[in-house]
């Protein structure tokens, strides 16, 4: 009896581990997402942010929602547990933080168009770029987890990797970005609509 | 003869130490140490939305301390979206950049956040006199060679970082709970900078 629950044990365990994909199946994911982007007009998610810093004894954990617009506006707005929102349209960060709103002009930022850049890639999933990032794919359960280390040295220096985990639908459901101190920012999506109406309006400061 | 008078006048009262402008009464006390209980707590992570005003400009963020040890702290600002800016390790002899933003990697920027987050965090500090004013406590402390005044009521109301006899630094402690101070503000007076700290858990 003990041997036969040792051994569903292990089953379990299996179920959940990740295994490297064949390079078949990473095409397929790559495929499948690159198409998935490629019809994505705009999204409208909810979102929880884990903080995660080894010394603390519990993630810092922020909630609120997110919306794109295909080609590159992009609004992240904090609500709990403080109102904030940013906004990247046009080289500026537009922020309203909590009713106090500024803008940053980051067009001379070559660092900032980088991350402005990964964080649409990434809210689509589509990080496919095998000059930026070493990539290596992974089946876990029904899912996939994809983990990009950045080639560039700048970047490498504040991002070790990025782990996202996509869905059946080839759709992101998770985001995680290390540090290179193994301290990490996860992001999990909830309730993501794809396709609907989002007004320009909306991404005005 | 008269301006002569006068001037010297003023003299001797911008002179008047920092004690007597603000009519501090000497006290004899029998307490030794002072203690700030607002970051004591090894179990409790301290988090707090931060946002620091420097010139007219605004920055926001994230403040989180964390009791590591006796006389260890770690003081880490990170952006609302959580890209660290600063990680500190503050100890009671050591300061420590774990990591710093290049942008922010300035001598003159990080030895003013040593001063003032060394004073925010320090749990036990020795008193070397002790005053009283109104219905506070007043006890003189040395931190980094500076002066600190800390004000004391039923709590731990305030400290005051002085030089030249005139007050620098204003570290405001209020609406505590359960040894967690919800509301701070570190106020600077001779620099144009403002840190305002709001507990969030």
């Amino acid at each position: 009896m003990r041997s036969v629950t040792i051994l569903c044990f292990f089953f379990v365990l299996n179920l959940q581990a990740q295994k490297p994909m064949s390079t078949d199946e990473a095409n397929a994911l790559k495929n499948l997402v690159k198409q998935q982007a490629k019809t994505t007009k705009t999204i409208t998610s909810d979102f929880v942010q884990y903080k995660h810093m080894d010394f603390l004894s519990n993630d810092i954990v922020t909630k609120g929602n997110l919306h794109f617009k295909a080609p590159n506006l992009v609004k992240w707005a904090y609500l709990e547990p403080f109102v904030y929102s940013v906004i990247f349209k046009n080289d500026q960060l537009y922020i309203n933080d909590e009713g106090k709103k500024s803008n940053i002009d980051m067009s001379s930022s070559k660092l900032f168009k980088q991350l402005n850049g990964l964080i649409i890639n990434s809210v689509k999933g589509d990080m496919f770029d095998a000059e930026e990032f070493t990539i290596e794919y992974f089946k876990m359960g029904g899912n996939s987890l994809v983990y990009f280390k950045p080639k560039e040295k700048k970047s490498a220096a504040f991002i070790e990797a990025f782990h996202l985990t996509f869905n059946a639908k080839g759709e992101v459901e998770i985001v995680k970005m290390i540090e290179p101190s193994g301290d990490y920012t996860k992001i999990v999506f909830s309730n993501k609509v794809l396709n609907n109406q989002i007004s320009d309006a909306l991404f005005n400061n | 003869m008269r301006y002569l008078i006068i001037s010297c006048l003023l003299l001797v009262v911008s002179c008047a130490s920092y004690t007597k402008k603000q009519q501090l009464e000497n006290q004899i006390s029998t307490e030794k140490i002072i203690k700030n209980p607002y970051f004591s707590d090894k179990n409790q992570d301290y988090v707090y939305k931060a946002s620091i005003e420097v010139y007219s400009k605004i920055f926001g963020g994230l403040l989180i301390i964390k009791k590591i040890d006796k006389g260890n702290h770690r003081v880490v600002f990170t952006s609302e979206m959580g890209k660290k800016l600063f990680d500190f390790s503050i100890t009671e002899t050591n300061f420590k950049v774990n990591y710093i933003l290049d942008e922010l990697n300035k001598k003159l920027l990080i030895n003013l956040l040593k001063t003032d987050f060394k004073a925010l965090v320090q749990e036990e500090t020795a008193i070397l006199k002790s005053f009283s004013k109104e219905n506070s406590q007043v006890f003189q402390t040395l931190i980094l060679d500076k002066k600190h005044y800390y004000y004391a009521s039923n709590q731990l109301d305030k400290i005051i970082r002085t030089g030249h006899r005139k007050e620098k630094v204003e570290f405001l402690f209020s609406d505590i709970n359960n040894n967690i101070a919800k509301s701070i503000i570190i106020a600077h007076s001779n620099i144009k900078l403002q840190i305002t700290l709001k507990s969030i858990n």
